[in-house]
């Protein structure tokens, strides 16, 4: 266990210094990097893929992937923001049910976590291979958010339910307290818990875990609706963000997921890696972006940039592996 | 069949079935209804829905049934769907091409087999191929915006412009009708050329990054009005939301209202609506036998500002 600790240690250093490196660069190259407007800027632009990328790192722990959580996302922030200005009315029964904030909120959640329980169903049951599983859910979700939407953005949500996203809250925005929570709540999880202990497990040996009792279906399915409420969580910080729900919102958000749980140092094969790496993987990637704009980098050159810094990422985590 | 698969055989039965089911043109009774195709780049944008549904649903007051079909930005997917609706025997198509080059293949399978195809909004680059072309004038309404634009600003001061997706034809022949003008005033200064993919979202984000560097810029011009509403939103955030003029184009209702309420400047009002329904009126005329029409059909795009918002409404006007 210590020797564990040792190297996960090792890889969130190496995170740390490359983030040093790239503000300090980023310090010297322009005069707005380093202000207080900036640094809120960049921790509220990452809140969103700071969510989801916790819930890919449980995902990945288990040597899984999740690839739905885009579309999930999309679909939790419509079906919030519908619920919010619509509510559900049923004619034939002359019934009519309107939502507070903290209702339809909750509803996004758990349409998130139930998706997210069909993905993990999927394959501890029928032992669909997880790219397979999610990716069918990446598929029909977006298809539930353009049936839901009809097309259209939903707009005009209200200011109680637009300060989750622009609020501030004792000289902290919002989003930024929404994520930190998320991240606290999940280090304490995989860290203190035996159902940490558990994903850990199953990522490491799967037939061992089996051996030793672990009920490795249950801790999966799980592991996998977790990622779905954290992609509604996700969901929900957009809309907030942008007082609308956008029927392409979340597109390819996934990548930037397993790119932060990536340049974090968690391995894709499971058993190995942190949500701390991650959330430094997660702030390099956020970093990297304002950066590139506040250079001015042309957009062409941008996408070749945050592409090269992937790679860069798991071939030194590979060499450290090969070095221990 | 080495491996017996329950699954992959009810698939083979279901397509057979299918395949049946739609007889080629020549089985058809002649009193049936024509059928036709609206064939979409993409329905991942609510100006494309609507562009999609009034063709469709005009295509359905007029007798015809109709069906839309969505290439997802996907050229390839295209060719599956002009190929699915030749071969099922729908009698016109009413098509949004993924790509000016791309989709003049995809026109001429349904030419060869006497499928007339009327583009909508986005034109191809040939005029043999489809029966006629009704297009919205991007570049020439972005000229129009270019030239507000520069009354507005006073023919001077720093400015932003956010591009939509740095691969699309729409994203650049818009910037080129804005710069053509714009350029022309050496004190206009644009101090930021930064794409967001045409997304609310990343134009937010992309703003708020910008005014960073550029506290002072005073006016952001954006390829569509998704982004204009973003960049919006990163002005009201950082304060500067009466400093800075806000320039989209396309005409949704987000921006319509935001332009009533004299929070963005002008947008340019493509006419989606008017397009489709177009397109489907000439369908009409080329069944009752009419075939000389134009190759190409200029939809004009209108500025709206915030002194004739009152003529229009999302998409179109009153």
């Amino acid at each position: 266990m210590i020797s564990i600790k040792k190297k996960l240690n090792i890889a969130q250093f190496q995170s740390l210094i490359a983030l040093f490196i790239l503000c300090l660069g980023l310090a010297l190259m322009t005069d707005n990097f380093m202000t207080t407007d900036n640094f809120w800027n960049v921790m509220r632009q990452i809140s969103v893929n700071v969510c989801i990328s916790v819930g890919m790192t449980l995902v990945i722990l288990t040597a899984g992937i999740d690839l739905s959580v885009g579309s999930i996302l999309a679909f939790c922030g419509a079906v919030t923001a519908g619920l919010l200005s619509n509510g559900i009315s049923i004619p034939a029964l002359n019934l009519f049910i309107g939502f507070t904030v903290l209702g339809a909120v909750l509803a996004g959640l758990l349409v998130g976590g139930g998706l997210g329980f069909i993905n993990g169903y999927a394959i501890t049951k029928f032992k669909v291979p997880p790219f397979v599983a999610t990716l069918a859910m990446l598929t029909m979700a977006r298809g539930f958010t353009m049936l839901w939407t009809k097309g259209h953005p939903i707009s005009g949500l209200g200011e109680t339910f637009g300060f989750l996203g622009t609020g501030w809250f004792l000289g902290i925005p919002m989003p930024v307290w929404i994520s930190g929570i998320v991240v606290v709540t999940a280090i304490v999880l995989t860290g203190k818990t035996r159902f940490g202990r558990y994903i850990y497990a199953i990522g490491g040996n799967e037939n061992a875990s089996l051996l030793s009792g672990i009920p490795i279906a249950k801790v999966k399915m799980w592991v996998y609706a977790l990622a779905g409420i954290l992609a509604a969580v996700g969901g929900i910080l957009v809309t907030a963000r942008l007082d609308s729900a956008q029927p392409n919102a979340g597109f390819s958000y996934e990548l930037d997921a397993i790119a932060a749980v990536v340049i974090g140092g968690t391995s894709l094969s499971g058993g190995r890696g942190t949500i701390l790496g991650t959330v430094l993987g997660a702030i390099i990637i956020g970093v990297l972006n304002n950066g590139l704009i506040l250079l001015s980098v042309s957009p062409f050159w941008q996408q070749v940039i945050k592409g090269l810094v992937i790679l860069l990422a798991v071939i030194i985590d590979k060499s450290n592996q090969k070095s221990e | 069949m080495t491996n017996f698969n329950p699954l992959r055989m009810l698939c083979f039965f279901a397509v057979a079935l299918i395949l049946n089911s739609c007889g080629g043109p020549d089985e058809r009774a002649l009193n049936q209804p024509k059928k036709v195709a609206v064939i979409v780049s993409t329905l991942n944008n609510p100006w494309f829905v609507v562009l999609a549904e009034t063709a469709a649903d005009r295509a359905t007051e007029l007798g015809y049934v109709a069906t839309i079909f969505d290439s997802q930005n996907n050229t390839a997917l295209e060719t599956d769907h002009f190929e699915n609706a030749v071969s099922s025997g729908y009698d016109a198509i009413l098509f949004n091409p993924t790509d000016a080059d791309g989709s003049i293949a995809n026109v001429r399978i349904a030419k060869q087999k006497g499928v007339p195809v009327f583009c909508m909004d986005r034109e191809i680059n040939a005029t043999d191929a489809a029966t006629s072309q009704i297009l919205s004038d991007s570049y020439a309404g972005c000229v129009a915006i270019g030239k507000y634009f520069v009354e507005k600003l006073n023919k001077k001061g720093k400015y932003v412009e956010i591009l939509g997706l740095v691969g699309d034809n729409n994203t650049w022949s818009r910037s080129k009708g804005f710069h053509s003008v714009v350029d022309h005033y050496p004190e206009l200064q644009m101090v930021a050329q930064q794409n967001a993919d045409f997304d609310r979202n990343k134009a937010m984000e992309v703003m708020e990054s910008i005014l960073q560097v550029h506290p002072d810029i005073k006016g952001v011009f954006c390829g569509n009005d998704a982004m204009a509403m973003g960049a919006y939103q990163a002005l009201v955030s950082s304060g500067k939301a009466d400093q800075v003029m806000v320039f989209g184009f396309d005409g949704a209702s987000d921006v319509i209202n935001s332009i009533r309420d004299k929070k963005i400047l002008a947008t340019g009002m493509q006419f989606p609506k008017l397009i489709a329904r177009t397109a489907a009126e000439y369908a009409l005329s080329y069944f009752d036998g009419k075939r000389d029409f134009a190759q190409k059909v200029p939809v004009t795009v209108e500025m709206v500002n915030q002194e004739n918002v009152m003529d229009y409404q999302a998409y179109g006007s009153k």
